[in-house]
């Protein structure tokens, strides 16, 4: 054939020029920001990647949202050890490859002094692998499966109550300690495939089977089932005592709206997710169709847990609504700020090698309720389970906080 | 000619192979590590997507059986120095083709839009399969890989230059193909198929061995990514965004050219990259995305390398008219493509 | 057996939405010999129109439908005179894939930045209910989309085989060049018919957003199940894409319904490889027409 191409010439010289542009910047931007953290004027640059566009899209808005209300809370009070909080957010567009490349970039290009945690257990994993390399203390908010944990990483502190998978187990422990003759005898299981979902129920399963529940039904479905009128059709079949349902958020709604169109109600229901949002829920499902429903969540409208009431009012202020509306996620991201200023409080510094420090012996109080941490990072409380009550989700059990005492049997649909 | 490409091939490995002891940024070397996977992926693509004309959807799921395999075999287990995932590649890579060979059997039964769509289907059931199979891929939990123990401060390194080598495989592939009679074959494929029969052309023996090539690069960068990630997921291992990218980069840089591929993941991969870290708060990064595909398709439907190359001939034309030394460089300019040239030829 | 009839039951219904989908992306090959990736987006898009009409205005999705067929044809249109219409004719069927594809990511980032990333869905007085015939759950929803799609569908044959425009575009999908040779401007029909197309997914997409909750990226699961089902009927054969879109979901209904939902997806894909074995050219497609 023919090797006189002249775009044989061109191309690799193109190509290299590409990468001399990129190394010159590589090289140029490296020595600018990069200036020691001593300086307590400077501004205490926190970074962090949420998903702002993708899958996780608006539980990584969320997110952000609870990040940036904590920033200017601190700001306003005068900063960490005088210094302002500045915070530096980027998108990973759900995307584990950007994830990694934006946290390699947050602290080898920008050299962020902290950084907080993506949305989701699939990022937070890649994510904190890369923090853990450079030595960099990892508050995640939202990354609390089991492969979070099996890494063993001692840098990681997942900032919620318990790990994601026994944030379900305070239903069953609700359950198991009503009188035997209430409690009850048969159970079905719909469980959504994804690493947060799924294991909260098979945790409860687990317990219910052991105190003589019968499992009659059970079924895991993926992530794009659209209809589920075939597995609440044979949910209903089955007619369980109590359904337990491993959802994430619109898988919820449509399993509520099947059960509705299949006319059945059981006597008790948990959802791990999605019934636990105060404005989705009842606008999909018809607020009329949510009483007695069950949910875990940590922090609550109205909870007077430490920072609560503050971020709560700044929420309300930055963002309209009122308390009910306010996503969980975003009280999980403050929490993590919370934490920084307890640290710096507490230790009159803050560098990363304070914070895994720190974080690992005591227990330290959020708006999520009083936190602490074994050495990998797992959160050693517990959820709250809650319910819904007259169109409003209420705190229901356990008791020390409890708002309301826990309805059951579960009511009608629409009643 | 030939000496002469070698040489300016060579100096672009040399540039790659020496960068990294210019002292460069964690970040710098992160970046090039996912262009050069989508550098090397559109090089592969291109032997199928681009010389025969079969516009593959499904090398994702390649890239995916690249990246599962890496973490079955690797899973549980404790590395000693580190290397050993690397040096299994080329074993992914051959069970990767086997597995494509069948694919390529079926699915090149029919012509171009239906491939495509037969390949994506195809993504689509590994990727059920990858979900479903939970007893092998840990299902929509994912699969951990051991996490290499490189020091910090030359992590990168060993991905970087493992992916060079990559690369430059992919490139004296597609090079050799180039000049030999598979590459004429497949040129021919690509121009008419039933014609190209007609005359002889062992037509399906020529593609399925170019997509077996092809897919097996794929699975190697798939091995790698996983092993670089640390962690991998339905999702994402076997992403159609992924096939998408590839195919914009190959058709950016220039279907069918030797450099076309390797010029648009240089500039997509990292563009995409930035834009993604730079924009961050907007939501304009898919509709960019979105504009910046529609501008190239467009304005350069046969690529960068190509368009530019017609500029360029022309331009010497014009000046080879004008002076009287004439005769050697249109000649040199006719012969310069032969894919299009024989393209058009056919298609008239 | 309860389960399988049930699974039927709602196989066929909803096979009826798909059918729509369907019908206008297989009329879109037929004419222009483009595979249409924006099929998915576009069906998604006015899922969206319908929404904002049920919640600004209280307008029923389905009497939306006129207002939202317009609208989409409008857009259909226009995709074609400005993304389609400029490539070049010798290598239209690659790059219109990959132009098509832009075009749903391109209409993906305006949803997505117009109505955000939650899950909508269109909750109507009567979303919820339900009939009870011989045991088995029907839902009211399903029943009336059902109906739709036929009344759909039936129009569209109506202009395909009753009028000027139809005949058009007939000729241009048996034979383009003969069609220009008799006066078809082919480049008029298609923009309508790919204007046309748009419609079709238009009135699938109102219905779409009472069955299903839907969110910008929707439009992904839908176009893998669209191709599966274009290419399953024959791409260019609107009867083979209705009897595909009736297979494919009653197949898939019953799978999950007997077996598991896991699996169901996975069922129209194998049927789809095991067909283009046999058949390469579907079960309704011509040979050695177009692309095939």
């Amino acid at each position: 054939m023919t090797g006189c191409n002249r775009l044989r010439f061109q191309a690799p010289a193109l190509a290299v020029a590409a990468v001399m542009c990129l190394a010159v910047s590589a090289c140029s931007s490296s020595p600018g920001k990069a200036t020691g953290a001593t300086n307590s004027k400077k501004p205490l640059v926190i970074g962090a990647s949420v998903s702002l566009t993708g899958d996780f899209a608006d539980p990584g808005k969320a997110v952000k949202a609870g990040y940036e209300l904590w920033a200017a809370g601190v700001n306003a009070k005068g900063g960490i050890l005088g210094r302002k909080v500045r915070l530096k957010i980027v998108d990973d567009t759900s995307s584990p490859t950007q994830v990694v490349s934006n946290y390699q970039n947050l602290i080898n290009q920008d050299k962020v002094d902290l950084v907080f945690g993506p949305f989701s257990s699939l990022l937070t994993v890649p994510a904190s692998q890369v923090a853990k390399r450079y030595g960099y203390a990892f508050l995640e908010p939202a990354g609390g499966g089991p492969k979070v944990f099996a890494q063993k990483l001692d840098n990681l502190f997942f900032v919620q109550p318990a790990p994601v998978v026994k944030s379900g187990d305070v239903f069953a422990a609700w359950v198991l300690s009503l009188p035997a003759a209430d409690r009850p005898k048969t159970a079905a299981y719909a469980e959504l495939d994804d690493p947060f979902s799924g294991p909260i129920a098979e945790s409860i399963r687990n317990r219910f089977e052991a105190a003589g529940i019968r499992t009659v039904y059970k079924q895991v479905y993926p992530a794009e089932t659209q209809d589920f009128s075939p597995i609440m059709a044979k949910v209903a079949s089955a007619k369980p005592d109590v359904l337990v349902s491993g959802t994430q958020s619109e898988d919820a709604y449509a399993q509520v709206k099947s059960l509705v169109q299949l006319k059945f109600s059981p006597k008790f229901m948990f959802m791990s997710n999605g019934a636990n949002s105060p404005l989705e829920f009842p606008s999909k499902v018809g607020a009329a169709n949510t009483t007695g429903i069950t949910s875990a969540g940590d922090w609550f409208p109205g909870s007077t847990a430490k920072g609560s009431a503050e971020f709560t009012a700044a929420f309300v202020k930055a963002h309209g609504g009122s308390a009910q509306t306010i996503d969980n996620s975003s009280a999980e991201a403050y929490a993590c700020g919370q934490l920084l200023e307890e640290i710096a409080a507490k230790t009159g510094k803050l560098d990363n090698a304070t914070a895994i420090s720190a974080l690992h012996h005591g227990t330290w109080p959020t708006l999520l309720g009083d936190l602490k941490w074994d050495s990998i990072g797992q959160p050693q409380g517990e959820f709250h389970l809650v319910q819904w009550q007259h169109n409003s989700l209420a705190p229901v059990y356990p008791a020390s906080i409890a708002k309301a005492a826990p309805l059951y049997p579960k009511p009608n649909w629409g009643g | 000619m030939s000496r002469g490409s070698l040489v300016r091939g060579g100096l672009f490995v040399l540039v790659l192979a020496t960068l990294p002891s210019f002292g460069l940024q964690h970040w710098f070397l992160n970046l090039m590590v996912f262009v050069l996977m989508f550098a090397t992926m559109s090089s592969a693509w291109n032997l199928v997507g681009g010389f025969a004309g079969y516009p593959s959807l499904g090398h994702a799921a390649f890239f995916g059986i690249g990246a599962y395999s890496m973490a079955l075999i690797f899973h549980g287990h404790v590395l000693s120095n580190g290397y050993e995932p690397f040096l299994l590649l080329p074993l992914i890579g051959l069970i990767s083709a086997a597995v494509g060979f069948p694919i390529a059997l079926i699915a090149m039964r029919t012509r171009a839009d239906v491939f495509a769509i037969v390949t994506i289907t195809f993504l689509f059931m590994v990727q059920t399969l990858a979900f479903n199979l939970r007893g092998w891929t840990g299902g929509s939990q994912g699969l951990s890989l051991p996490v290499a123990p490189f020091p910090a401060v030359s992590f990168e390194e060993p991905f970087y230059y493992t992916l060079v080598l990559l690369l430059c495989f992919t490139l004296l592939v597609t090079f050799g193909a180039l000049r030999s009679k598979v590459g004429l074959s497949l040129v021919a494929v690509r121009a008419d198929e039933d014609k190209a029969r007609g005359i002889g052309v062992r037509v399906t023996g020529v593609k399925v061995l170019a997509f077996c090539v092809s897919v097996g690069i794929t699975a190697m960068v798939g091995g790698v990514w996983a092993y670089y990630e640390t962690f991998i997921y339905p999702q994402f291992a076997i992403d159609p965004l992924i096939t998408i990218a590839v195919v914009l980069m190959t058709f950016l840089g220039g279907r069918a050219t030797l450099w076309g591929p390797v010029l648009g993941a240089f500039v997509l991969e990292a563009g995409q990259q930035t834009l993604a870290y730079r924009l961050g708060g907007s939501q304009f990064y898919l509709i960019a995305y979105a504009l910046v595909f529609l501008v190239i398709m467009l304005l350069l439907p046969r690529g960068v390398l190509p368009t530019l190359g017609d500029r360029l001939r022309q331009r010497r034309r014009a000046r080879s008219v004008d002076s009287t030394s004439g005769g050697v460089t249109p000649m040199a300019a006719g012969a310069a493509e032969p894919p299009v040239a024989l393209r058009r030829g056919a298609s008239a | 057996m309860h389960a399988l009839v049930q699974g039927v039951i709602l196989g066929v219904l909803t096979g009826g939405v798909y059918a729509l989908m369907a019908s206008g992306q297989t009329l879109i090959f037929g004419i222009m010999k483009v595979v249409n990736l924006a099929q998915g987006a576009m069906v998604v898009m006015s899922a969206y129109l319908s929404y904002q009409l049920f919640v600004s205005f209280g307008v029923d999705p389905f009497l939306a439908i006129p207002v939202t067929t317009v609208v989409m044809f409008g857009v259909g249109v226009g995709v074609q005179l400005v993304f389609l219409r400029p490539l070049r004719r010798d290598d239209k069927s690659e790059l219109s894939l990959l132009v098509t594809f832009a075009v749903a990511l391109l209409i993906e980032g305006l949803l997505s930045i117009t109505f955000k990333t939650t899950y909508r869905s269109i909750n109507t007085s009567y979303a919820n209910s339900s009939w009870t015939v011989g045991g088995y759950q029907i839902t009211v929803v399903r029943v009336y989309a059902f109906a739709l799609s036929l009344v759909s569908l039936g129009l569209l044959f109506l202009l395909l085989n009753r009028t000027r425009f139809g005949r058009a575009v007939r000729a241009t999908v048996q034979n383009p060049d003969s069609a220009r040779l008799l006066g078809v401007e082919s480049e008029k029909v298609a923009a309508l018919g790919f204007g046309l197309g748009a419609a079709t997914a238009a009135a699938a997409g109102s219905v779409y957003g009472l069955l299903y909750p839907f969110y910008s990226g929707s439009h992904y699961d839908l176009i893998s199940r669209l191709l599966s089902i274009v290419v399953l009927g024959g791409l260019g054969s609107v009867g083979g894409a209705v009897v595909a879109a009736v297979i494919v979901s009653t197949s898939s209904a019953v799978v999950a319904s007997t077996v598991s939902p896991a699996w169901s997806e996975m069922t129209f894909f194998v049927i789809l490889l095991l067909v283009l074995l046999v058949r390469p050219q579907g079960l309704f497609g011509k040979v050695g027409r177009g692309a095939l």
